[in-house]
């Protein structure tokens, strides 16, 4: 993704969005004799000259794992949601309604004082004002509805959601919000501040003027929020910022840290970085200690495993597919989508798109390989068409779909050339990449196809949701919930809207409705509704969605809304020169996490001399 | 009074125009080698994609491989011959750049002559509208107008950058203007009531054309440099035979300057672009003396 830096970007967001996976907990020496620089880069973003030491704003010098801390940090366990590793909570129970966090005793800020209650209260509240309030039970990614913050016991606070309101992820939603101090931040919420939020969540239709009237208020308090620049950074993690300068950042250990025996560097320097070819120049150079994923070509691999780093590999819940506008003739017909699908060889595609960090898609679920696994019995997974690459089988498809092939290329059923354009965004490198190929195929199988560029990806997202591109990339299977996954096929993106327990679908232009696909199929001699299952799936526990989950699985393989193409891999780098007891491959809920993180289970201790 | 006529030596016979003109490009090696560049690289735009027809194919399995005999250049990010994308992308470079020289040289050299001529308020609106083309600020622009044009074709480029390109002629072809019509062969041709028409194509235009063609052949290269610009900053559409996409794949995809590997598919477009300079500029020295009528009188 700059160019190649922004590769990575939508992988980053998808880190962020998703819950994760299990891991063994800490390793590695408590002993903190250690010391040393412990350098890296923050793959969510570069260092932005000028920009506050505020975890709010988009472009802020903060450091999650580092300097900002959440109440736990999430494993992306995909069986389980509420799998944490702890943060500033040393335990949490949860209901169906609420959530009680138990808080560090030893918690501190940089400055000395206690992490209270009064902080939790109000990074909730200000969470809140952070585009997360929404009227009414909102989207199918319903927002974070905390209804009250109460202190139950001593550093004990039971986190409450709006009454009615059900959703599976509200745990996570809490548990990773960004913790800041009251006494920074208390003075840019009014005194009201609960009030507003009681009102913006009012699901009561006499009173929507009301809320929306909250709604922009809260927004209001959240602009004022995010261009807050505090004069020194308060950090209740294991470090905290001494300095930023253009090129990097420096944190010194927090001798305040509850933890801060365990944390093994005394300092750490996050470099900036323009791109991903920098990224690689500082590896190259051996110069980082850890690096998170960067899309990355074989021959640039080569050098910098050859300069002493070591490849630790995670499971990483996102793919690339191409994704159809099926409100556009002819990818309105399954069949000439299966067509697609044998026409393109995923091998080939991922070989030049991610040869690093990507593998063929087996088949399209919704879902990546490994969740698909979990989640379909091996019967289902073996009745799954792989769509392999067969062309003759394709030819066959579009001859039932009513096409036609003259002098090499086909032509649609009305008698037209059939050309494709392929959508995808600039610096997107993987996509550009693994665009050419596929490109290539349908071109030699005769469908002139050619690539093209979006200038950036939130242009592309809102001409994607005009249904401006009849074809193109796509992030799927964003887990590791089965919820989120599906919801990127059959949620806002496909018209589905969810109120309280009523669906609701939207099609045609300002919809946002851009997949079009329809609103029901027959599945195993049932009619089912593909939104209303996704909908159903973000208010079961995992125990819960296994029907439901197994049907839109082989209801996605069936119809191709999308075709997956490669599942990505979280491939990061460490470097042992300077230190040890790095998370090895397979550490996925570890290696999902920042540094940081791992430090503060013990991980990253300095080298014996 | 006596009116004085410039001495203008007889129009040479087609025959010895060309013995003329064979005579010039061939007193110095360096115009011919500058020529033979220029020629190589037309033929290329002409009938390079010829030579490959069809989409260029891919190979996954030889991704960055080195140079051989199958690829003298080596392959790219996807296993694509880059030598094959060098012939195949020179027509776009090459006719986007034509074009714009054109454009930018036939707007620039009426605007010039019609104000510098003209004087008075056709100069003063002309030289405002020239001053507005010189303070658009092109490579910004240029982006800007990506966005909504996808300049997929060689032409649309080309007029857009000619279009925005024009300023700095118009402007040194007006002071070049004033002070021919102060000259006494214009004041004659003035005098003896010749047209207007007659006296800015048949008496102004020769006397800059030597200035004109050689900021055209000099604009070429601008011109190359700012598409390659476009397309190397990834804001117009992708072409994996671009030469400018050559150039960003090379260095934000194959990381060439963290492995050699892709160091081929990098340096042939860039050799490329460095040729045609190079041919330019050493062909520039035998223009400038086959349309300088003093050159050619002491030749």
């Amino acid at each position: 993704m700059n160019n190649a830096r922004r590769a990575a970007l939508p992988l980053a967001a998808a880190l962020l969005l998703g819950t994760t996976a299990a891991c063994s907990p800490g390793a590695g020496s408590s002993d903190s004799a250690g010391g040393g620089t412990f350098t890296t880069i923050d793959g969510n973003h570069p260092i932005s000259a000028g920009a506050p030491m505020n975890p709010f704003n988009a472009a802020g010098n903060t450091f999650l794992g580092y300097d900002t801390m959440q109440l736990g940090f999430t494993k992306k366990n995909p069986q389980d949601p509420n799998d944490f590793f702890p943060g500033l909570a040393r335990s949490w129970k949860v209901t169906d309604s609420s959530i009680t966090v138990e808080l560090e005793p030893d918690a501190k800020w940089s400055d000395g004082t206690p992490v209270t209650g009064e902080d939790v209260r109000a990074s909730m509240a200000i969470a809140l004002t952070q585009g997360s309030a929404t009227v009414g039970a909102g989207l199918l990614t319903q927002g974070l509805d905390v209804a009250e913050v109460k202190e139950t016991a001593p550093h004990t606070f039971e986190i409450s959601q709006v009454p009615g309101a059900k959703n599976v992820q509200f745990p996570r939603l809490v548990l990773t919000q960004k913790i800041v101090p009251a006494s920074v931040y208390g003075s840019l919420l009014p005194a009201d501040v609960w009030d507003v939020i009681h009102a913006s969540q009012s699901a009561d239709p006499g009173r929507a003027d009301a809320a929306k009237a909250a709604v922009d208020r809260l927004n209001e308090i959240g602009k004022k929020v995010s261009a807050f620049a505090p004069a020194k950074d308060v950090s209740a993690g294991p470090f905290v910022i001494t300095r930023v300068n253009p090129g990097s950042a420096v944190l010194d250990r927090n001798p305040h840290f509850f933890a801060a025996g365990k944390i093994g560097p005394k300092q750490v320097v996050v470099r900036n970085y323009t791109g991903n070819e920098q990224i690689w120049s500082y590896m190259t150079n051996g110069e980082l200690d850890a690096a998170p994923f960067t899309a990355i070509p074989d021959n640039v691999l080569q050098r910098i495993l050859k300069a002493g780093n070591r490849r630790v590999d995670a499971v990483n819940y996102v793919d690339a597919a191409i994704a159809f506008n099926q409100g556009v003739a002819p990818f309105d017909k399954v069949e000439v989508r299966q067509a697609l699908a044998h026409v393109i060889d995923r091998e080939a595609v991922t070989k030049v798109g991610q040869p690093v960090g990507g593998t063929a898609s087996k088949a399209t679920t919704g879902l990546i390989d490994k969740v698909a696994e979990k989640w379909l019995t091996p019967e289902q997974q073996a009745a799954l068409d792989p769509y392999r690459h067969d062309e003759a089988k394709a030819a066959e498809l579009l001859q039932r779909a009513g096409l036609t092939k003259k002098d090499g290329t086909w032509h649609l059923p009305d008698g037209t050339p059939w050309t494709l354009t392929l959508q995808t965004v600039n610096g997107f490198s993987d996509w550009i990449a693994g665009g050419t190929v596929v490109a290539n195929q349908l071109t030699a199988f005769g469908i002139p196809t050619k690539t093209a560029l979006t200038a950036d990806f939130s242009t592309y997202k809102k001409e994607m949701a005009d249904g401006k591109y009849p074809v193109g990339f796509w992030l799927t299977a964003l887990g590791p919930g089965t919820d989120a996954a599906f919801q990127r096929l059959y949620g806002a993106d496909d018209g589905f809207t969810a109120i309280g327990a009523t669906v609701t679908h939207k099609s045609g232009q300002g919809s946002g409705n851009w997949l079009n696909t329809p609103t029901s199929f027959t599945l195993d001699g049932a009619t089912v509704n593909p939104g209303e299952l996704t909908a159903k799936l973000t208010v079961l526990k995992p125990e819960e969605q296994k029907e439901i989950v197994q049907q839109l699985a082989r209801l996605s393989n069936q119809q191709l809304p999308v075709i997956q193409v490669w599942d990505y891999t979280n491939v990061q780098f460490v470097n042992d020169k300077r230190f040890t007891d790095f998370p090895k491959s397979g550490q996925d809920g570890l290696l999902s996490n920042s540094p940081g993180v791992w430090m503060m289970q013990g991980y990253v201790q300095p080298k014996k001399k | 009074m006596t009116v004085t006529f410039p001495s203008v030596p007889a129009a040479p016979r087609p025959s010895s125009r060309r013995a003329r003109t064979l005579r010039v490009l061939t007193r110095r090696p360096g115009r011919v080698v500058g020529l033979g560049i220029i020629v190589l690289f037309a033929l290329l735009a002409a009938f390079g994609p010829l030579l490959y027809p069809g989409t260029i194919a891919v190979d996954p399995e030889a991704v960055y491989a080195p140079p051989s005999a199958e690829h003298w250049l080596g392959t790219d990010f996807a296993g694509s011959d880059v030598l094959q994308e060098v012939v195949v992308g020179a027509r776009y470079v090459l006719l986007t750049a034509a074009v714009a020289a054109l454009v930018a040289a036939a707007v620039g050299t009426l605007v010039g002559l019609v104000a510098g001529f003209r004087r008075g308020l056709a100069d003063s609106g002309l030289m405002r509208l020239t001053d507005f083309v010189l303070t658009l600020p092109g490579l910004p622009l240029l982006i800007v107008l990506s966005t909504l044009w996808s300049f997929g074709s060689a032409f649309q480029m080309g007029l857009v950058l000619g279009a925005t390109g024009w300023g700095g002629v118009a402007r040194a072809v007006r002071a070049q203007t004033l002070s021919l019509r102060e000259r006494g062969f214009l004041e004659a041709a003035r005098g003896l009531g010749l047209p207007q028409r007659h006296i800015l194509l048949r008496e102004l235009l020769p006397n800059i054309a030597p200035y004109v063609a050689m900021n055209l052949l000099l604009s070429v290269i601008g011109f190359i440099g700012a598409e390659v610009a476009l397309f190397f900053l990834g804001v117009v559409p992708f072409s994996s035979e671009n030469w400018g996409v050559m150039l960003n794949q090379a260095v934000f995809s194959g990381g060439v300057m963290s492995s050699p590997e892709a160091l081929t598919y990098l340096l042939a477009p860039l050799t490329c672009i460095l040729l045609i300079t190079l041919g330019i500029v050493l062909f520039m020295d035998a223009v400038d003396e086959l349309f300088n009528p003093r050159l050619r009188e002491r030749s």
